[in-house]
């Protein structure tokens, strides 16, 4: 913050105090020293603690080392989990587009007086929590579950199907978690195409997927890209939905993060995969914004 | 009358035309099942979680009153999320005050940091605090780790709603009440504050309700003694899967939708800024 302003001289209604800050500055000052202090420098600590040797009885040992990332870079169990968890988090955000776009399209373009109701709705996932929220599909997906006694009771299948404690449980929870946050940037992306444009294509002889392709596609672009990067990092993210969910069966990196932080007590090992996935989140993300990027430019 | 007809005389006939309007729906019901599904059969009046209910009744819910470590965590969970709620707001109400007003050029880099906590992933801000406090001595024997953390999530809430309400705001009633005499701090708290409340009041509800659900942070976070419903929950359902979870659940849905309904009585939901 630049604290060195020259106090005030000269005819001032009231006499001017020497401050050493401007008097706004205070304002935002708690703001500052509550994220710098406690999010800012935490997060450099992270780095610090991922090159601590690992210890027996304590969180970490004195002295730094590279062995960690060493361990993790070597290790064909760590490399799959790792792929397992861009998978899952590439996948659910996929599912996440193709369900959301045509929500997104309707809330943006519909008049109803539900609208309200409707946004509600789409953000009702986001206002319960998520042990709750994973806990109502415990209740629809498991062996026992409101899903598979209704196909067993209509006869749609002889026993009861394995829908949860795999990766194809975990998806569907997660997909249903995180839809609002792709449905939100692509109401606001479609919301901004001009309606007209849409019935210019139309009048002019385009199809209906011909006017999707060629008109809101490529301008609904930037919500598409929004939406897909948050859940992709969110779903990569997500502890609480593949441990509830996935049971023994599915492992992601937050898993193994936590696990070696509360049950192993091995925090420099915890800290190294935890910054191993951040990373390649961030690469990931990276990769994608240039690419879709270099789309969006080619529509303007 | 006639229109009407016409239009699902048209339906009839094309029926591809409806398919849209069908997927559509089943997102809808996709995304309100489990929490509806949840409700119902914590009404239950059966043993098990089992649809549909065999019969209603309140039993579970008298259940959930006599089960003392669910009854501990609900008063915990209250109790962090209202100081957490507080904290926030008042910093970021501050901040926001600056970020409209005075912020100039540092307006995006200052909008970045306060909405931090909301772009990183909260399990990664939850171990770099337990690092933090681990490290510096803070320690998890006190509440104050585990409230901080939950102020740094809920403060981008707090922030963007009253930011959101001083954009609309006419500067000219304050250079009235300025020019009949009052003081700086007279100004703000007959003008200002009065005009930015509706703002103020949706964010720390809705700092509430993030705090209330947080899970990561209070997992990591969390002292002996300071387990939240979150954390309770999860821990129950690792053993039992009995109506009483429903029971717990449906307060805390319950509890948060009174909320949002109050948010879109009183204040509207349009001045809701969610992320």
């Amino acid at each position: 913050m630049t604290a060195g302003v020259l106090p005030l001289t000269g005819s001032a209604p009231r006499k001017p105090r020497r401050r050493w800050l401007p008097a706004h500055y205070w304002l935002v000052a708690p703001a500052l020293v509550l994220i710098g202090v406690f999010l800012v420098l935490p997060y450099f600590n992270i780095i610090v603690m991922s090159f601590r040797a690992p210890a027996v009885g304590a969180p970490y040992a004195p002295g730094f080392s590279g062995g960690n990332y060493l361990r993790i870079l070597s290790d064909s169990y760590f490399l799959g989990v790792l792929a397992d968890t861009v998978f899952l988090g590439f996948v659910t955000a996929l599912v996440c587009l193709l369900l959301g776009y045509p929500v997104a399209y309707h809330l943006a373009r519909t008049r109803s007086r539900f609208r309200g109701l409707l946004y509600v709705f789409v953000l009702s996932p986001l206002l319960v929590g998520v042990v709750i929220r994973t806990f109502g599909w415990l209740i629809l997906l498991s062996g026992n579950g409101v899903i598979n006694r209704a196909l067993v009771d209509l006869g749609l299948a002889e026993r009861a199907l394995t829908l949860m404690n795999n990766r194809f449980g975990v998806t569907v929870a997660l997909v249903h978690v995180f839809l609002p946050f792709m449905i939100l940037p692509l109401v606001a992306a479609i919301g901004s195409i001009d309606p007209n444009l849409e019935a210019a294509g139309r009048s002019l002889g385009a199809g209906r997927w011909t006017v999707f392709r060629r008109i809101f596609l490529p301008l609904s672009l930037p919500g598409i890209q929004a939406g897909t990067i948050l859940v992709f990092v969110l779903a990569m993210s997500a502890y609480v939905t593949p441990v509830m969910l996935g049971g023994a069966q599915v492992k992601t990196m937050p898993v193994l993060v936590v696990q070696n932080l509360i049950d192993n007590f091995q925090w420099p090992m915890g800290a190294a995969l935890a910054l191993v996935l951040a990373v390649t989140g961030i690469v990931l993300v990276w990769v994608y914004a240039r690419l879709t990027g270099a789309l969006m430019r080619g529509v303007q | 009358m006639s229109a009407g007809r016409a239009r699902r005389g048209a339906w009839l006939r094309r029926p591809f035309r409806a398919l849209p309007a069908l997927f559509v729906a089943a997102v809808y019901v996709f995304l309100l099942a489990p929490i509806l599904l949840i409700v119902l059969l914590s009404l239950n009046a059966g043993e098990f979680l089992a649809f549909p209910p065999q019969g209603l009744s309140l039993r579970w819910y008298g259940a959930l009153f006599g089960n003392e470590p669910f009854m501990r965590a609900i008063g915990t969970s209250l109790w962090v999320a209202t100081i957490a709620a507080a904290v926030s707001t008042a910093v970021g109400t501050a901040a926001a005050l600056f970020f409209v007003r005075h912020a100039g050029r540092m307006r995006e880099t200052l909008r970045m940091l306060v909405m931090m906590p909301l772009m990183l992933p909260e399990i990664l801000t939850a171990i770099a605090l337990l690092f933090f406090v681990y490290a510096t001595g803070i320690g998890t024997q006190t509440m104050f780790g585990l409230v901080v953390g939950h102020v740094l999530v809920t403060l981008p809430y707090a922030f963007m709603n009253v930011a959101s309400s001083l954009y609309n705001f006419d500067r000219s009633i304050e250079e009235a009440a300025r020019s009949l005499g009052a003081r700086p701090f007279t100004v703000f708290r007959r003008v200002t504050l009065p005009l930015i409340k509706p703002g103020i009041i949706t964010g720390a509800l809705f700092a509430f309700i993030v705090s209330f659900d947080l899970f990561n942070m209070s997992l990591l976070l969390k002292g002996i003694g300071m387990t939240t419903l979150p954390i309770q929950l999860f821990d129950y359902l690792r053993w039992d899967f009995d109506p009483t979870a429903a029971a717990v659940s449906s307060l805390s849905i319950v509890m948060t939708f009174t909320i949002i309904l109050f948010v879109d009585r009183v204040i509207g939901l349009r001045s809701l800024r969610f992320g």
